[in-house]
């Protein structure tokens, strides 16, 4: 029965050390987040962004899909009237929903600290970070600072990398060959075989599983992730047994 | 920076923050039970399945090897970083290989 509600956490810990120690975990993915922002800034210069704009957009939107949104919409000429902006920003929304489950699921951990430090550290909240920041969670990691810090190591390269792909074009003339577009596949294969032998679960990772395969068939992109996140959390929501 | 590109980055940043804060600020509402609570900390994995199932299952030699060489490697050393990146040279060498 669900009659005991937990009593309320006290706020994480949130430390430089902690910052250091995400930002350091986080590195080899950076790579991968420079390329994507070089493949972004040559997008965008093809598109004929001046690098400010390019820079502009990575700065204040710092998401891949829904700044190749933008731009695609630019091309075409359409982003200067209300009802082409407002189905542009709709469609972010809907390509973006998968932060909503990724910052609901971070509430248990960060939820009693301050807004002044949660709203920057969900500011730079991406796929990668959040992985790497729930599987160090799931072993014990409760500093604040590890999320701000490896959502800070993305970030970073995804400005350079912006700059790089429009200043200078594309130094890399195929990025799939050096494997970079893999690497978010990588680490999610690799942490959740960790978090999987940790805590075995074969009903969630069976609905997750079936879930994305639907969705993926229907609509690939995004929804798989929230599907398959939704899918495995309501089932253990329903097979949760109080101990 | 052209003034008519402002209405159209704002909308976007907006829309992209409120999907950051989103999620996290609804939480404020719900209250977090034990069950809702295992809902949450089961979504990490289930979404770690999502971004690789759709992967796996296009079925391409180079993404089934990387992948296998993942597991492999999990299998002998507990460092996950170490396992992601041996994931990334393989399908970098398998795609070479292909040709």
């Amino acid at each position: 029965m669900d009659v005991t509600l937990p009593s309320p956490r006290p706020a994480p810990p949130a430390t430089w050390a902690g910052l250091r120690r995400g930002f350091v975990r986080a590195q080899p993915m950076s790579v991968g987040v420079l390329v994507y922002g070089m493949a972004f800034g040559l997008l965008a210069r093809q598109e004929n962004l001046s690098l400010i704009e390019s820079l502009a957009m990575s700065l204040f939107i710092y998401s891949g899909s829904a700044q190749i949104a933008a731009v695609g919409a630019m091309g075409q000429g359409g982003y200067v009237g209300l009802d082409a902006v407002a189905s542009i920003a709709s469609a972010v929304l809907l390509l973006n929903a998968r932060y909503m489950l990724y910052g609901a699921a971070l509430w248990p951990w960060l939820g009693a600290a301050p807004v002044r430090l949660t709203t920057p550290t969900l500011f730079f909240l991406g796929d990668g970070n959040w992985v790497l920041s729930m599987r160090a969670h799931a072993d014990g990691e409760n500093d604040l600072g590890y999320v701000l810090g490896s959502g800070f190591a993305a970030f970073l390269p995804w400005m350079a990398g912006t700059w790089l792909g429009s200043a200078a074009g594309s130094l890399l003339a195929n990025p799939a060959a050096l494997g970079v577009d893999f690497l978010l596949v990588s680490f999610s294969a690799a942490m959740g075989v960790g978090m999987f032998r940790a805590r075995p679960d074969w009903a969630i990772a069976a609905t997750a599983c079936a879930a994305a395969l639907i969705v993926d068939s229907v609509a690939p992109g995004g929804w798989t992730i929230v599907a398959a996140g939704l899918a495995g959390g309501i089932v253990a929501f329903f097979r949760f047994k109080a101990e | 920076m052209r003034a008519d590109l402002v209405p159209l980055l704002a909308a976007v940043a907006a829309a992209s923050f409120f999907c950051r804060v989103g999620g996290f600020w609804l939480m404020r509402f719900v209250p977090v039970t034990p069950r809702v609570e295992a809902a949450l900390k089961a979504t990490p994995l289930a979404v770690m399945i999502g971004i690789v199932a759709p992967v796996a299952a296009r079925g391409r030699p180079a993404e089934l090897v990387a992948l296998a060489a993942v597991a492999l490697v999990m299998r002998f050393t507990p460092n996950d970083l170490v396992a992601a990146m041996v994931g990334v040279g393989v399908v970098a060498v398998a795609r070479l290989l292909a040709v």
